[in-house]
């Protein structure tokens, strides 16, 4: 299915990833967003607030962001493509309903554009602190698709492919943006309508006597039906089996919880996306992503100019993780480098994933800020040189860090 | 079936509403034995996001009659009333009161003048049609579960209204530490038997308390502009014939 060209603003523009991201929804065939004020996300509900009325799609800023996302579901089982947006202090509250809408395998997209924290942070200042939250945020057990992109295009391309996964996979997808690619001013191409890819909801098409809600199709996702078309839809957040109905016994849940991550898990080759580069024959790999993987590439630079091989791993698709791609790397390569904004997110993944093989260096930072390139080469170098093998991970000393300590003194 | 079901069914099929078109959205009150026999939707929502869901139900697909039936609407859900009523968004909300957070054992709630609570219930209570009313609900009206016709024909008169209607239910619902396992309890007879009617009542003067009659009825009708009105009026006032009202056509779903 393709896009419609009402819905597209073709041609090549100069905006931010916020924009972007709002062009990208309405392409994509986003009919609502609701959402709640909130920096540095605040642009791209505006621009999608400009742009959605005249093409028929609505904005509606709730009061809160419970009720957002809320809203969101709702929109959603009246069968449109739905989506909210948010940072930090919203992407909190939002946690109880995101596992509401991964239990009842709804299809929406939620963009957080981080910013620090934890609490109220540094409301205008980049972070990539919130990256296990989009893994871990509700309690129990479920699986979501987390997206980190790192350009405004990326943010364009990428809210669409949040919406075909969101769609194919019935399950929440998070596009985990941070303020600096939010906003960030760069060329955005937005192509011809009929170069764009959609995935069409999988709407349930026999008679609704026969139809179960939550009977998987082979891939483990279900078909959907939407309120409205007379299939007396009994839809509920509690354990179900595929009427839909409440059960209460463990051999039931066991059958519903592992459908509802394996549907992720088991289909993981198909949804991750990642972009490697010299990993061959690299002493050293740096796996990044978002903003930090920018900042990467002249820090990767720098340490190459010094001979050192360097490769690297761009995870676009944060989550599911991909634990194989990591674990064969562990065993070609010396050490893997992970610049991040926030102290030891996904470098743990990465320790956990290279089962000890490869030693791991977390460059950290805490926000409110990007990294220097010349702290990831100095770590890189550092990685290099480092022939013991060492188990935990190595939190790298920057600059900053380094005052840190000596502010303590 | 249970008076509330019953009083349901009669609505429905009263207000001409065809049944398929209705989704009821709860937080958590009203169980799965009460909807099935009805034809509707239902989704069974997370503590006090009925209506938020349903708003978002309602906005994505404009046909849709949305029925909120609520237990934590005063406390988790409260914000999203309030914002609800101002914006007047085509809503039935109903609000089943039982006092208490009986299903986790009788615990003080915004409602109680009485609860199970170690010191019992010195809170003052919600006069919930009254908060429906100022926050510019076009509808509101209070019964106990055994009016059932005068519930029925309020559930119905509201699914014909334009805007957020408020009902209030006064019934025990489930409970696990009494034993009252049914509406039709003694406690739901107390109710009815403390009742008196009085329609058109100012709703400022309707609050339950431990000592005066419930006062059950219909107190507020009027007409307001819905949220798709205003934003349609609004919409097309500033975009002109680049705008198309929502809600009127196919793109819109």
């Amino acid at each position: 299915m393709k896009a419609n060209p009402k819905d597209v603003l073709t041609g090549v523009h100069y905006i931010d990833g916020d924009v972007a991201s709002g062009y990208g929804a309405l392409a994509a065939g986003c009919r609502f967003i609701a959402g709640y004020p909130i920096t540095p996300s605040t642009e791209a509900a505006e621009t999608y607030g400009r742009i959605a009325p005249p093409a028929g799609a609505m904005f509606l800023q709730m009061e809160d962001e419970l009720a957002s996302i809320a809203a969101v579901i709702g929109a959603s089982w009246a069968g449109v493509k739905a989506m909210t947006i948010t940072s930090g202090p919203g992407y909190s509250l939002m946690m109880e309903t995101v596992g509401y809408g991964a239990a009842l395998e709804t299809p929406f997209v939620l963009l957080d554009v981080q910013r620090t924290g934890p609490s109220t942070g540094v409301p205008t200042k980049t972070g990539q602190a919130d990256m296990m939250q989009s893994r871990w945020g509700a309690h129990g057990d479920y699986e979501v698709i987390a997206i980190a992109p790192d350009s405004p295009q990326e943010l364009f391309d990428y809210t669409i492919k949040a919406f075909n996964l969101a769609e194919k996979y019935r399950c929440p997808v998070m596009i985990m943006a941070d303020e600096c690619v939010g906003h960030m001013t760069e060329k955005v191409v937005i192509p011809p309508a009929s170069e764009i890819e959609l995935e069409p909801r999988r709407f349930y098409q026999g008679s609704p006597d026969q139809y179960l809600p939550f009977r998987p199709d082979l891939d483990l996702v279900p078909k959907m039906a939407k309120a409205g078309d007379g299939f007396r839809l009994f839809i509920t957040g509690s354990i179900h089996d595929e009427k839909g109905r409440p059960v209460k016994n463990d051999e039931y849940k066991a059958i519903y919880t592992k459908r509802l991550v394996d549907k992720i898990r088991l289909n993981k080759d198909k949804i991750i996306e990642l972009k490697e580069e010299n990993t061959d024959h690299a002493e050293v790999i740096v796996v990044s992503y978002g903003i930090s993987s920018r900042v990467s590439i002249k820090g990767i630079e720098q340490a190459r100019s010094k001979g050192i091989r360097v490769g690297s791993l761009r995870l676009v698709t944060v989550w599911p993780f991909p634990d194989e791609k990591v674990s064969e790397l562990a065993k070609k390569t010396k050490a893997f480098v992970v610049p991040e904004i926030n102290y030891g997110q996904i470098a743990f993944e990465v320790a956990r994933c290279s089962h000890g093989r490869a030693n791991v260096v977390l460059v950290p930072h805490g926000g409110a800020g990007v990294h220097r390139p010349e702290d990831i080469a100095e770590a890189i170098e550092y990685a290099a040189r480092e022939e013991k093998k060492i188990e935990q991970v190595i939190e790298y000393k920057t600059r900053l860090e380094k005052l840190v300590f000596q502010s303590r003194k | 079936m249970n008076p509330i079901t019953s009083a349901f069914q009669k609505a429905i099929q009263d207000s001409g509403t065809p049944a398929a078109l209705i989704s009821i959205v709860s937080d958590i009150p009203f169980t799965p034995e009460q909807t099935n026999q009805l034809g509707v939707d239902f989704f069974h929502t997370i503590r006090g996001r009925a209506i938020a869901f349903g708003s978002g139900l309602k906005l994505a697909n404009p046909a849709l009659k949305i029925v909120s039936v609520v237990g934590d609407m005063m406390t988790l859900g409260g914000n999203h009333f309030v914002h609800a009523a101002r914006r007047n968004i085509e809503l039935v909300v109903v609000c089943i009161n039982n006092f208490v957070y009986r299903k986790v054992a009788g615990q003080e709630a915004p409602g109680s003048h009485q609860a199970f609570s170690p010191y019992s219930a010195f809170e003052e209570p919600f006069n919930i049609p009254h908060l429906g009313n100022s926050c510019g609900a076009v509808y509101t009206a209070r019964w106990t579960a055994l009016h059932t016709e005068e519930l029925a024909a309020s559930i119905s008169e509201a699914l014909n209204k334009r805007g957020l209607s408020l009902i209030e239910i006064l019934a025990p619902g489930p409970d696990y530490y009494t034993g009252i396992d049914n509406v039709q309890s003694e406690l739901t007879r107390f109710y009815h038997q403390n009742s008196v009617l009085k329609n058109g009542e100012d709703p400022r003067s309707v609050g339950i308390g431990p000592d005066n009659k419930i006062v059950v009825g219909r107190f507020t009708d009027r007409e307001r502009p819905t949220f798709i009105d205003v934003y349609n009026i609004q919409l097309g006032k500033v975009l002109g014939d680049k705008f198309e009202p929502y809600g009127k056509t196919e793109s819109n779903r």
